[in-house]
């Protein structure tokens, strides 16, 4: 069954309890920011700091002002780029629908980070049980351990204004659908943000405005070069190596059996040269 | 073994430069396919604690990525009419090359083939040398990309990623073959030796690039080799 996190931004007050719940649970720590000019905490999500509250002073159309919150976090991608170019194996999908890293396996490579269309996924570094200090991906679980015990992800749990709901994906579609009725005459742009180019996310939008508005990618996608390099690249280098291998091996034996002359000579030493 | 007269008649083959830059250049490539190996398929996860760990690798990794650049830059300061003979060789394509391939495969598995006297380098050389030339421009530009992705726009790191990949398959497969004919082939194991000491057997120089051959005869620089060759 297939779960998800619905995300609805026209209901959003920007208390950034999702963010403190967030460090609370999977306790991260705490990594301060300078003022950047506005009332946004962090400038995005990385790997110490899972979801961010994404503040956007808008002008309207119309020339009106809105305040425009998104709680951001991971995606949680049906078709995950990062679970792609793991080299690993290391990052999975769940059967809830929830992408999960394996910190076991990671080894820091980062080309989840390079290939991550919404450039969540980050290296974070931290200190193992062993007291090695490594640097590993991170990013949001959707709270793996409490949904795979039935509970809320944090951040929805925390979320007083119901605005970060989690249950199963049809149901939250028809909970986005009907919420975006009610809020269509506020937000004449509103829309349901559940990108199709990587076949849905687990973590879905209900937004006020454009996903430009909000700096989320129009078309996200799994990028070509992680296509090419996975689907084909790879597979075929193997075979190929396979190919010649066996070549190499065929001529290896059929040498054997019947070249047993040889017509060139190491040093000179061969039968032939022996013969004059 | 039977060791007999006339047959320790050598040629010069290569210089030493050009072996020193051959052989630094295949240890560097064996250290860097062991180091990213646990990179290209987790089958080979095992390998970290041989190398240290994942960071250690990618050290690893980039310490012989320098020595595999190196070589090339050597031969092009001590040697320079070696390399550029290679390069001008190696991209120098007639059609009677296209034979060689014909006829190439017979020899191969043990058969003899009638094939056309090849030059320095013969046609299956050529061909190694333009893959491994190539492969090796296309590790080297998307490794430094990789090694320092702050220079470049992420179109340009996404793609880095296949193409170190593919040219990586490609330059697996050709060392593969590269190594069998040196190492494995009855015929062209002779030529070891001139990667080793230097210097060639006069009569394999005969059978497998025989208009250098006649063009040493011609300069007067070996005597005629009586030898029956093939």
């Amino acid at each position: 069954m297939s779960y998800a996190k619905l995300v609805d931004v026209t209901k959003c007050t920007a208390c950034r309890a999702c963010m403190v719940a967030c460090k609370n649970w999977n306790d991260l720590p705490s990594d301060s920011q300078a003022y950047g000019g506005t009332y946004q905490s962090h400038t995005k999500c990385d790997g110490k700091t899972w979801n961010v509250l994404q503040m956007k002073e808008y002008e309207t159309s119309s020339g009106g002002f809105e305040w425009l919150f998104r709680h951001q976090a991971c995606m949680h991608c049906e078709e995950a780029a990062c679970e792609k170019v793991c080299p690993e194996s290391a990052i999975s999908t769940t059967s809830l629908g929830n992408v999960v890293i394996d910190q076991e396996k990671c080894v820091g490579c980062s080309y989840c980070t390079q290939n991550c269309p919404f450039d969540v996924v980050e290296l974070a570094e931290y200190v193992t049980e062993d007291g090695e200090t490594v640097e590993r991906a991170q990013k949001c679980t959707m709270c793996d351990g409490r949904i795979q015990a039935g509970l809320q992800p944090a951040c929805a749990d925390i979320c007083g204004m119901d605005a970060i709901v989690f249950g199963k994906k049809e149901e939250m579609k028809k909970l986005a659908e009907a919420r975006l009725n009610e809020v269509k005459d506020r937000y004449p742009n509103a829309q349901i943000y559940d990108p199709a180019g990587v076949d849905g996310t687990h973590t879905f939008y209900l937004l006020a405005e454009d996903p430009a508005v909000y700096d989320l990618p129009e078309n996200p996608k799994v990028p070509v070069s992680a296509v090419v390099w996975k689907d084909y690249a790879q597979p075929m280098g193997k075979a190929l190596l396979g190919v010649t291998t066996m070549a190499v091996m065929t001529g290896y034996i059929t040498n054997k059996l019947f070249n047993k002359e040889g017509h060139a000579e190491e040093g000179g030493q061969t039968d032939e040269t022996d013969k004059e | 073994m039977k060791q007999t007269k006339n047959n320790t008649r050598t040629v010069k083959r290569f210089s030493k430069w050009v072996i020193y830059a051959h052989w630094m250049n295949a240890f560097a490539f064996f250290a860097l396919y062991l180091t990213a190996l646990p990179l290209y398929s987790d089958f080979f996860n095992w390998l970290y604690p041989l190398l240290g760990g994942p960071e250690m690798a990618r050290l690893l990794h980039r310490f012989f990525a320098v020595m595999f650049i190196l070589p090339p830059v050597l031969v092009l300061i001590f040697d320079r009419a070696s390399l550029f003979h290679w390069v001008k060789s190696s991209f120098t394509w007639k059609k009677e090359d296209l034979k060689f391939f014909i006829a190439f495969p017979k020899e191969f598995f043990g058969g003899k083939a009638n094939i056309s006297k090849q030059g320095f380098f013969n046609a299956g050389e050529k061909l190694n040398s333009v893959l491994t030339i190539v492969c090796a421009g296309l590790l080297v530009l998307s490794g430094i990309v990789m090694w320092f992705p702050q220079y470049f726009t992420s179109g340009i790191i996404l793609w880095a990623y296949p193409v170190h990949n593919i040219a990586f398959g490609l330059s697996v497969a050709v060392v593969a073959g590269h190594i069998f004919l040196s190492l494995g082939h009855p015929n062209s194991k002779a030529s070891m030796r001139g990667m080793i000491k230097g210097d060639v057997n006069i009569t394999y120089a005969k059978d497998h690039h025989g208009q250098w051959y006649d063009e040493l005869v011609e300069k007067g620089e070996i005597k005629e080799d009586k030898s029956e060759g093939a």
